[in-house]
Formats: C-alpha cells, sequence, structure tokens
C-alpha cells in the first residue's frame, strides 16, 4: 500500500519534471523583450560590457546609454560584468538564446562563425569602417567580412626600474636578447629579493607574454595564409629562452609558469622588486597614481628582425542578430565611434585609440609616443580564425609547463600545433 | 488518556491522508519542484547535446559527452584529489571540532567572545577568504611563509600555492579552516544534549577521563557525528570557490576537484565544452548521492533518524 | 531522551559535570581556560585581522614584498569611502533584503513540512524526505545555467524575487532536516493536551510546538540567512543592474585586471561580515540546542 501511494507521488514528480522539460523547449523563440517580427522595430537593446575599472566603465556607460537616449529615443540597458566571469555569462547567455543586442568581449570570430553576428555592411557607418586602423581591421575580418569591430586597444612595451638599472650599472635598457639576458643577471645579482625579470606565463595571459616575445623573434602564431605555425623554430626557440631565464640563468621570479599578472608580476615591479616586465597602459596608470617606481617604457629587445615589434590586443563589441534591432545596433556604433565618445572613454580608462582620428587625437601625448608610434604595425593574435578561441585557452593552460624545471618547450608547443591543426 | 489507548511510535500520531499531506507539503513542494527540478532537467539536456564554443546547441550528442568526460586524461588526477580532498578535510574538520566542542562545552571567563569569533570564518564568503588565503599564501607577498621562517619552522620561503607538493596541503588548510565553525558548534550541541546522570554514573564507577570520553562521550555524540559529517561531505565536494581561487595560478587541471573540473570544462579549457560539463555535473550529482547514501547505509541511518 | 531535547538546551545552563580530575587542575583552569580561548579566538580571526589591516593601508602595498603586518603607511579612511559610494549601499541594501526575504520564505515553507514529516504517518512521507536530502546535494554551480533559463523564460531575469526564490529552495532541504528532528523530539503528550483543548492541527502548531521547537527555528535561520547572504554564482548570473548585485558579485568590481583596489575590497569585506555576525549574537544562545535535533531522540 505504502509502496503504491510513493509510486503515485513518484509519478507526479516525473509528470512535473516532464512538463518542466516541455516548457524548456519552447520558450527559445523570444529572445527577452526586444519584440518584434520582420520589420518591427524594437524599443531597446541590451549592452553586456566587461569591466575594465571600477572607477570609469560604468560611468562612462551610463553616460552613454542617456546620450543614446537622448539622440535616438531607444533605451540602452546596460549590464557590467566582470572580466572573470564575462565569458561563462556570456556563454550562458548564448546557451539560453538570450544574447545581448551588442557584446564586449575579447573574441568574435566564433560568434561569426555560428554566424550570430552582424557584418560591418550591416551595421557599421562606412565613415566609421575607413576610419579604423587597418590592421584592427584585418584582424577583425573573418570569411571576406568584418565583424570584429575594436572598442580599445593596448599596447606592450618593456617597462624598466630606472633605479634598479643604476644600482646595476646598466645605462639603457636592452635591445637585443643577448643584453636582456646579461642585463637581467646584473639587476638579480644585486640580491635583497630583487628579480632582474618579471615572467608571467600563468593562465591569465599567457598568451600575451609568449607572443611579444616570439614576435620580436620573428615568430609567428600563423603564416600568411591561415595554416598553423605553433611549433615553428623560433616559437620553440622563444620559448626555451624564457625557460631559460626562468631555470638556468634564475633570473625571473619564482615558478613563473604560475605566476599570472595581476597578483604575481605586476605587484613585484610596482613594488620595486623587479627591474624588467612587459607592461601596458593601466600599469604606467597604476605606477604613476602610486608614485613608488622611478619607471621607464622602452621597446621590446628583438633579434631576427629588422627592428622592435609590438605586440597589441584589442577587445570587440560584437553586434548580435536579433529580429527588428539592426537599426538600434547601427546608431550604436555610430555614437560609439563619435570622436567624443570613443576616445574620452580609451583616455580615461587608459588604453589606446582604435581609428584613425583617434590617433590624431592621442598622438600628442609624449608619454604614449612608444605606443602610437608602432601602433598602425601592430602585431596581433589571429583573432579572426575561430579555432584561437579555442587554441588561446589551450595556450593559457598549457604553455606554463614549459617554463618548470622539467618543461619541454618544444613537446608543448608541439601539442598545441596538433589541438590547432584539429580545429581546437 | 484512556487506558487502552493503543501504542503508538514514540512521537507520531497517526496517518494523514495523502492530500491533506500534500497540501502541508505544497510550499517546500513547490518551490523545490519549480526552482529546483527545472534546472535538473535543463542539465539533463545540456549533457546530451553538443555545443559550439560560444554556447549554441548546435546538436544532439546522444551519450557522447560522458563518453568524453570518461576517456579525458586529467579524469584519474581530479577524482584522486576530490578524494584527497573531501576525506581530509572532513576527517581533520571531524577530529578538530571534537576537541574544540570539547574545549567550549566548559565554563570559562570569556567563552561567550570565544564563541562569537568562531564564526567569523563561517559568516565571511567563501569567495573573499579564498582570496584572502591566495594572498596569506603567496610566495613573495604572503604573511604565511614570511612567519613561519621567523619562527625557523621553514628554513626558507614555500610556494605553497605554486609547488605541487604544498597546494593539496594549503587547499585543505583553507577548507578545514572554514568548515571548522559549523561542525563545532554542531558537536556543542550534541555534547549539551548529553544529560548529567550518565557523567555521574561514570564517575561513581571510577572512570577515568580518557576513558569516559572515548566510552561515553563519543557514542552518545553519534547522532551530531553523523549530522556534521554528511553535512560536511556534501558541502566540501560542492564546494567550489576554494580549489578555484587557490588554483587560479595553475594551469592545466592538476589540482582540480571534480566541481571545478567541471566548471572548467564549460569555460577555461581547450575543450569549452557545455556539453560535456553538463554530463560531468550529471556524474557529479551522482557522485555524491552514492557515497552519500553509502555513508548513511554504513552507519545505520534509519536507526538514528525516526 | 524525549525529554531532553523538549527543552532549549544550552550548556550556559547546566552545571559542569563533575568528573574525576586531580585537584590541582581546578585550580590552574580558572588560568589556562581562558588563555586557550584567548588563543583559539586569535586563531580563528587571525586572517581577518590581516584583511582588516590590509584595508588600512594604500592598495600598492597590499601585495608588497616582505609583507609586513602592521602597515607601512595607514590609510584611515578606506572604511568610510567605502560606506560612502552609492555602489557599495545598494549591494548591501540587496544582500540584505534577498538573505531576510529567503530565511523568511524557508521559514514559511519548511515549518509546514517539517512538522507534518515528523508527527504524522502518511504516503510518500520518506519519499519526500529523500527528496529533500537528495535537493541538499546539488550545487548551484553545476544547475547555474538551468536557473537562468528558468528565470529567463519566466521574465524574472534580474528580478529579487528570482535570487530570493533561488536561495529559499536550495536551502530549504536543511531547514526541514533540522526542524523535523525537533519536532520529533517532542513529546506527545504535548500534541495531546493540545487536541484535547479543542486546539486545530495548525493551532497546534503555531501555540504549543513552534515555541518548544525555538532553537531548531533559530538553527534554520543562521544557516540559511549566511548561505543566502554568500551566495555567488546564481547572483551573478541572475542580477544585471549594478545596484541589483548583492555584495557577494559587487565587491569583485574593486579589483580588476586592469586597476586594483584592495584597500576597498577588504575593507567593503570586512563590512559585509558584520551583519552576520550581529545576527549571530543576537541569537546564539538558542543556536546550541539546535543543531543535533535532528538526530538525538
Amino acid at each position: 500500500m505504502a509502496l503504491k501511494r510513493t509510486a503515485l507521488l513518484g509519478g507526479a514528480m516525473a509528470a512535473l519534471v516532464g512538463l518542466a522539460g516541455c516548457g524548456g523547449g519552447t520558450g527559445s523563440s523570444s529572445s527577452g523583450g526586444n519584440g518584434g517580427n520582420g520589420g518591427k522595430q524594437v524599443s531597446s537593446i541590451k549592452l553586456v560590457a566587461a569591466e575594465y575599472s571600477a572607477d570609469h566603465t560604468k560611468a562612462f556607460w551610463d553616460q552613454f546609454a542617456k546620450t543614446y537616449k537622448q539622440k535616438y529615443g531607444i533605451d540602452l540597458n546596460v549590464q557590467i560584468i566582470s572580466w572573470d566571469d564575462i565569458a561563462q555569462q556570456s556563454t550562458t547567455m548564448v546557451q539560453n538564446n538570450n544574447a545581448p543586442d551588442i557584446l564586449n568581449i575579447n573574441y568574435y570570430s566564433s560568434y561569426a562563425k555560428d554566424n550570430l553576428l552582424y557584418s560591418a555592411d550591416d551595421v557599421l557607418p562606412s565613415s566609421v569602417q575607413s576610419d579604423l586602423l587597418d590592421s584592427f581591421k584585418i584582424s577583425g575580418t573573418f570569411n571576406d567580412k568584418l565583424y570584429g569591430f575594436p572598442d580599445l586597444s593596448s599596447a606592450r612595451a618593456l617597462f624598466y626600474n630606472k633605479t634598479l638599472f643604476q644600482r646595476a650599472g646598466i645605462s639603457a635598457p636592452p635591445t637585443n636578447w643577448n643584453d636582456f639576458e646579461a642585463d637581467a643577471k646584473k639587476i638579480t645579482a644585486l640580491g635583497g629579493g630583487v628579480v632582474g625579470y618579471a615572467e608571467p606565463l600563468g593562465p591569465e595571459e599567457a598568451q600575451a607574454e609568449f607572443s611579444i616575445w616570439t614576435f620580436n623573434n620573428g615568430g609567428t602564431w600563423q603564416d600568411d595564409s591561415g595554416h598553423w605555425t605553433i611549433n615553428s623554430d623560433r616559437n620553440v626557440q622563444t620559448l626555451q629562452f624564457l625557460k631559460k631565464l626562468a631555470v638556468t640563468d634564475k633570473v625571473t621570479q619564482n615558478n613563473p609558469g604560475k605566476t599570472n599578472r595581476t597578483d604575481g608580476a605586476f605587484p613585484l615591479f610596482e613594488n620595486n622588486k623587479a627591474g624588467m616586465i612587459v607592461g601596458f597602459g593601466p600599469l604606467s596608470a597604476q605606477l604613476d597614481k602610486d608614485k613608488k617606481v622611478n619607471y621607464g617604457i622602452a621597446p621590446m629587445p628583438y633579434q631576427n628582425v629588422s627592428g622592435p615589434q609590438t605586440y597589441g590586443v584589442t577587445d570587440y563589441l560584437d553586434a548580435f542578430k536579433k529580429p527588428g534591432n539592426q537599426q538600434a545596433v547601427k546608431d550604436f556604433y555610430e555614437l560609439y565611434y563619435q570622436p567624443d565618445q570613443v576616445n574620452t572613454w580609451i583616455k580615461s580608462e587608459g588604453f589606446l585609440p582604435v581609428t584613425k582620428s583617434g590617433l590624431q587625437v592621442f598622438s600628442s601625448d609624449a608619454a604614449l609616443k612608444v605606443y602610437i608610434d608602432t601602433l598602425p604595425n601592430i602585431h596581433l593574435t589571429p583573432n579572426q580564425d575561430p579555432t584561437w578561441d579555442k587554441v588561446l585557452l589551450a595556450v593559457q593552460q598549457q604553455i606554463g609547463a614549459a617554463v618548470a624545471p622539467n618543461g619541454d618547450p618544444k613537446k608543448v608547443l608541439d601539442t598545441l600545433q596538433q589541438t590547432a591543426q584539429a580545429g581546437g | 488518556m484512556p487506558a487502552n489507548a493503543p501504542r503508538r511510535k514514540p512521537g507520531r500520531r497517526g496517518r494523514l491522508p495523502f492530500w491533506t499531506a500534500l497540501l502541508w507539503l505544497s510550499p517546500a513542494l513547490v518551490l523545490i519542484a519549480g526552482v529546483v527540478a527545472y534546472p535538473v532537467v535543463e542539465l539533463v539536456k545540456a549533457s546530451l547535446g553538443t555545443y559550439s564554443i560560444t554556447g549554441l546547441r548546435t546538436g544532439s550528442a546522444g551519450l557522447g559527452n560522458f563518453a568524453k568526460v570518461l576517456h579525458h586524461p586529467d579524469l584519474g588526477t581530479v577524482l584522486r584529489n576530490t578524494a584527497e580532498w573531501v576525506v581530509l578535510v572532513v576527517a581533520i574538520t571531524i577530529v578538530l571540532s571534537l576537541g574544540l566542542a570539547q574545549f567550549l562545552s566548559k565554563q570559562f571567563f570569556g567563552r561567550r567572545v570565544v564563541r562569537w569569533a568562531i564564526i567569523v570564518p563561517w559568516a565571511a564568503s567563501l569567495v573573499i577568504t579564498a582570496r584572502l588565503f591566495t594572498l596569506l599564501f603567496d610566495f613573495y607577498h604572503g604573511l604565511i611563509d614570511r612567519v613561519l621562517v621567523a619562527l625557523h619552522v621553514l628554513p626558507h620561503p614555500v610556494d605553497f600555492l605554486g609547488d605541487d607538493h604544498w597546494t593539496m596541503p594549503s587547499m585543505i588548510v583553507v577548507g578545514v579552516f572554514v568548515s571548522l565553525p559549523f561542525t563545532c558548534y554542531v558537536l556543542l550541541a550534541g555534547l549539551a544534549a548529553i544529560p548529567d546522570d550518565v557523567y555521574e554514573a561514570a564517575r561513581i564507577d571510577g572512570a577515568r577521563p580518557w576513558q569516559l570520553y572515548r566510552q561515553v562521550t563519543l557514542p552518545l555524540l553519534r547522532p551530531a557525528l553523523l549530522v556534521a559529517s554528511v553535512l560536511n561531505i556534501i558541502y566540501v565536494f560542492n564546494s567550489f570557490p576554494i580549489v578555484y581561487t587557490l588554483n587560479d595560478r595553475n594551469p592545466g587541471f592538476r589540482h582540480d576537484t571534480s566541481i571545478t573540473f567541471m566548471y572548467k570544462l564549460a569555460f577555461k579549457s581547450a575543450e569549452h565544452s557545455v556539453g560535456m560539463s553538463a554530463a560531468a555535473g550529471v556524474f557529479n550529482v551522482l557522485g555524491i548521492l552514492v557515497v552519500v547514501l553509502a555513508y548513511l547505509k554504513l552507519v545505520s541511518w534509519r536507526e538514528a533518524v525516526r | 531522551m524525549t525529554a531532553v531535547a523538549s527543552r532549549p538546551v544550552t550548556s550556559e545552563r547546566r552545571p559542569e559535570p563533575a568528573v574525576n580530575r586531580p585537584a590541582g587542575w581546578r585550580r590552574a583552569r580558572r588560568f589556562v581556560l581562558p588563555l586557550g580561548g584567548l588563543l583559539v579566538a586569535l586563531a580563528f580571526l587571525a586572517p581577518y585581522l590581516v584583511m582588516v589591516l590590509d584595508a588600512l593601508r594604500p592598495s600598492s602595498d597590499v601585495l608588497d614584498s616582505p609583507p609586513t603586518l602592521l602597515p607601512r603607511h595607514w590609510q584611515l579612511g578606506t572604511f568610510g569611502t567605502v560606506l560612502g559610494q552609492d555602489s557599495f549601499r545598494n549591494w548591501l541594501k540587496t544582500s540584505l533584503l534577498v538573505a531576510g526575504s529567503s530565511t523568511a520564505i524557508v521559514l514559511v515553507a519548511s515549518v509546514p513540512a517539517a512538522y507534518i514529516t515528523a508527527r504524522f504517518r502518511f504516503p510518500g512521507r520518506s519519499a519526500f524526505l529523500l527528496l529533500v536530502l537528495i535537493t541538499q546535494m546539488f550545487s548551484p554551480t553545476s544547475l547555474v545555467v538551468g536557473i537562468y533559463r528558468e528565470f529567463f523564460e519566466a521574465n524574472l531575469v534580474n528580478s529579487y524575487f528570482a535570487i530570493i526564490l533561488t536561495n529559499a529552495a536550495f536551502n530549504l532541504a536543511f531547514a526541514v532536516w533540522i526542524l523535523h528532528g525537533f519536532f520529533t523530539g517532542i513529546p506527545q503528550d504535548v500534541e495531546e493536551a493540545a487536541e484535547l483543548d479543542g486546539c486545530s492541527r495548525v493551532g497546534t502548531l503555531w501555540r504549543v510546538m513552534l515555541p518548544l521547537t525555538r532553537p531548531g527555528l533559530v538553527t534554520a535561520v543562521i544557516f540559511t540567512f549566511i548561505a543566502a547572504w554568500n551566495e555567488y554564482v546564481v547572483a551573478l548570473t541572475l542580477m544585471v543592474d549594478d545596484a541589483k548585485k548583492p555584495l557577494t558579485v559587487g565587491i569583485n568590481s574593486y579589483v580588476t585586471g586592469y586597476s586594483q583596489h584592495w584597500d576597498q575590497l577588504f575593507a567593503a569585506s570586512i563590512i559585509a561580515i558584520v551583519p552576520v555576525v550581529i545576527l549571530f549574537a543576537a541569537i546564539e544562545k538558542y543556536l546550541v540546542g539546535g543543531l543535533t535535533a535532528g538526530s538525538v531522540k
């Protein structure tokens, strides 16, 4: 008797669960309040933006939303998510067919491949298209269409500690790898917990650290026809050099393969405990604010290439196709790329411009000269290849192991090459 | 009461019709069915699909995701880590809590304040405590190394988070630290419920303190120990922030437990597969279910709870 | 043994059981025990004291090496700064609202369920208790995608209602379990006496049984409040507006890859602990009796 009743209860639960299952399938058509079949226009669009800083990001977008509403009469709902969580959140949204109208994130080609995005022809005013810097346009082009619209850019350069250089008797920052190694040794010899070079190859941005070194050795991620060259000789040489710095010369901080920038490498440099580091705009901003370090910025040391190469990063404002939002999205970009909008924001966050007109505005800033001069010829990672989105993750998870005492640079790069060739 | 009233089970009155019971249970059932059951169904559905890296569902995978998880090269490491993590944290927490609870059950000046102090690791969010310990354990700016070297406990600084030998012990220290407060209170309550006469009788029989503890206190604490251990097993197994944050700088899956493994499969690893992650999630739930039910069977749950 | 569980049991009221101990101990313990207590308290508070000290120094000094316990340069205004931020105050309000409401809902749902399963037999009783145990085992981390979906379908994303319901649902199991044990421990006569006086089932519950289960209720309140107060993943996924984020999600803003305010992060974290400690201090004396009523017979 009790058994029968239990079965009945169990059956009721199963029915409830089944009903829940039904509900899940049909809900996919409505995309979160954006109304409209066919020609009907939306009255609001949603922006999911990554949080660069607590001080500026929210302030900028809130103000932008007000201006946008005034100008076009459409509501702009802004959701700010920290960089740590945005990948997870955006995947969840897409999984539930509730992608935002505009997503600020560091990749685009996978979305383009899944046919989720508008291309430049659909939503980017032609004046903006011609104003974008060429290197970014090339990087943002997938299948001959421009999908990756850059929001801002940053470039990396060699930061060095002038005080430590003076104490170690180094007169100028190194321009080639041999000098770099020698200088790092001199600084480490100063003792007192000081390291010559802070090398972050932990999962946070390992690809950036590796990229800038290998670009300055003539290495590449892909060749011009889009074939992967991850385990090229130059790349292996670069990784072996980074391992040498860590394991043989011992001029880096402890355990570079497990050090991130934010809570590992940067704090060392910010407290005068590292002689050199690869840094970027926000690091300068922080150093200028704290006034603890007498630092200089120099081009990267290079070998096997004609001059110092710059590595740059850009994030994107991806435009998602949703019924009725095309005009609203187009208006968004029209407003965003107005010089007083985009450049003001870039300046407040401490980044670099993405447009030719922006270049003009920023070139007057002497502190940014190192970056601005090289910006038009900047090297980027192959963001236009959807496979890169997976290779990036593999690089972050695997490359640190190569600089451990028992690490094998060639093997790590071979594995990554295989992953890339298998399509990620 | 009529003298010939039928004997009933202690504490329970009588039978209720099914529908009356349902009425009383309905708020709870609605919450559970509505908020917990639906996502469980979604989890199962997700585990049966293939997804693009963007999260877009591209089709059905049948049981492919489950197979991929089972064939993942790091699965063995993850399972070993999980077992180590759960067993050690729970065991150490319980042993330390027994001592702490015993201590706190005694009257002494300032006991109230000590009881409040113990609550703080529980009151603070796991995310914050984990972040704090990541700072404390750091090789360069961490206080723990500095203090231990100054006290000559360590000859030179140890890379607690980066050195593969020390990562799991560091995780366990934090895990125990945040589990101690509520475990201690569970055992404290258990101690408080033991009547005095039992101790009196034993004392009259001439029992010494250690004998008393082993033969009187511990057996009577059994129900409390049961509650504490089951809750701990569940919470520690499902604990995400500590393992994830302390391993933030470590590549790969070397020190991940099944929960962080599941998360990373979806968002941080080269697989970046929502389907695989969901399959791992299903395995996780089944796993903890099996472990807890086995444990309960082992300690004869039905006798202790009526 | 049922008699024991029926009165709120606290260690405060019980005389120390006399055990065979050497005489000298009884004199030494007046000093040794409080000293031990101090050490224990310090052990538990130590990391958080470091956090307080980190909140009182400039952000860039927090990660300085070698580290110092006391700040090299004191910066005392951070707590004030944080409390003065609109965003912080909004997060605090949200946390209070969400944790408080979740706790209330948990009580409303768990009390009848626990009462019924403890005091009566009915078909499906074991199934329900098993269901409750199983619910306890799910980690919101694995279910967050489904949770997002169902609230999105119901158009409730970014609503307080959604996270309050979610927190309530996931903490229900524990509350039912605890209260169930407590209700079971109440002797039958109490209930029968109430019925003889003409109380309905609801009346019996409200006027007679509930007061006797106060420790259990307090336990459920504390557990649920803390769990809801510190919940992260679901709130992160469901709450869109910055003002509607609870503290756990909001304070992540202080440290990003591009700009770090460690001092504010830690000041905010310390402030976040305070409401929980206050709640605990207020109801702590009932807690000890509550936790094992699930198993003491």
